[in-house]
């Protein structure tokens, strides 16, 4: 692969990152093939020992999307961790595909639950009081609160369950770079 | 896709020799990517990424030197951060590697 192959290939690849960080990294690139140069090494040879670039530029945006996740919590940034992720293409990521999908279901059918439960709290809450309920308006009023109550606590409870298993994903996912930060050393 | 426990470590203790290397003298990544694939067999490209995460761990500074050949070239300095990490490190290494050898020399 000559010079112009390998960063044509690797800016190929880095392309959504932020337009500084490409030129930053296509810069380094850039002169580590002209140090090599002066050394007397051929292009052929630089390029062999930098490794593929596909993959060079895969686990650099991987990393990025990850590290986006553990600075922010934020759903978009989960997502993108997972498409980062799944851009990496590890066959054990596909292994762990079904398994990660059963867990991702199950906490997304407690928050149908949750939410539904807010809801029912909310209008038992809002409308029992008019409807003379047994036990009175105020055994409505109180059971509306606490149905809430609950919801809001369970919520909370699954927010935590779900930073969890994500942050045990991309732990995972990072025992697949072969070229970036282990996930050993993170402990 | 299993690795070699030689890979493993390697990755392992990258950082911290990358942290040596500039605590005896600011350097260029392509010097210190030829000292590492001379010493421990690394991948050259394994370099980049890595000076790009400790820069971002602020481990790591920047600056320029004006070059007779070619565009200025980049090199790296330990931070305060650093020289920390650095010590903090090396007596980890040390301790494990001291322990290795004791258990790996007892039996033989």
């Amino acid at each position: 692969m000559t010079r112009a192959e390998f960063i044509t290939r690797l800016r190929r690849g880095l392309s959504g990152l932020p337009a500084t960080t490409i030129a930053d990294i296509v810069a380094d690139h850039e002169a580590h093939f002209a140090d090599a140069q002066a050394a007397g090494r051929t292009e052929a040879e630089v390029a062999a020992a930098l490794g593929d670039p596909d993959r060079l530029a895969r686990e650099l945006r991987a990393e990025a999307g990850l590290k986006q996740w553990e600075e922010k919590k934020t759903p978009s940034n989960a997502m993108a961790a997972i498409i980062a992720l799944i851009g990496l293409g590890a066959i054990d990521v596909i292994f762990l595909l079904p398994l990660l999908m059963g867990v991702l279901a199950t906490l997304f059918g407690f928050l149908v639950a949750v939410v539904t439960i807010f809801f029912v709290g909310g209008f038992i809450f809002a409308a029992g009081p008019l409807a003379s309920p047994p036990g009175g308006p105020i055994t409505a009023f109180l059971t509306g609160i606490g149905l809430m109550g609950v919801a809001t606590f369970i919520g909370s409870l699954l927010t935590v369950v779900t930073v969890g298993v994500f942050n045990a994903v991309v732990w995972y996912a990072r025992l697949h770079f072969r070229l970036l930060k282990p996930a050993m050393e993170q402990a | 896709m299993p690795e070699t426990i030689e890979i493993q470590l390697k990755k392992g203790v990258l950082a911290l020799c990358v942290l040596a290397l500039l605590s005896h003298a600011d350097s260029y990544a392509y010097e210190i990517a030829s000292r590492l694939t001379r010493d421990i067999d690394m991948g050259e490209g394994t370099i980049y990424p890595l000076m790009r995460r400790m820069q971002s761990d602020g481990l790591v500074e920047t600056y320029l030197v004006e070059s007779q050949s070619g565009p200025p070239r980049k090199y790296y300095r330990l931070t305060a951060a650093g020289r920390e990490s650095l010590a903090q490190q090396k007596a980890e290494w040390t301790a494990f590697a001291t322990a290795v050898n004791n258990i790996v020399g007892a039996a033989a």
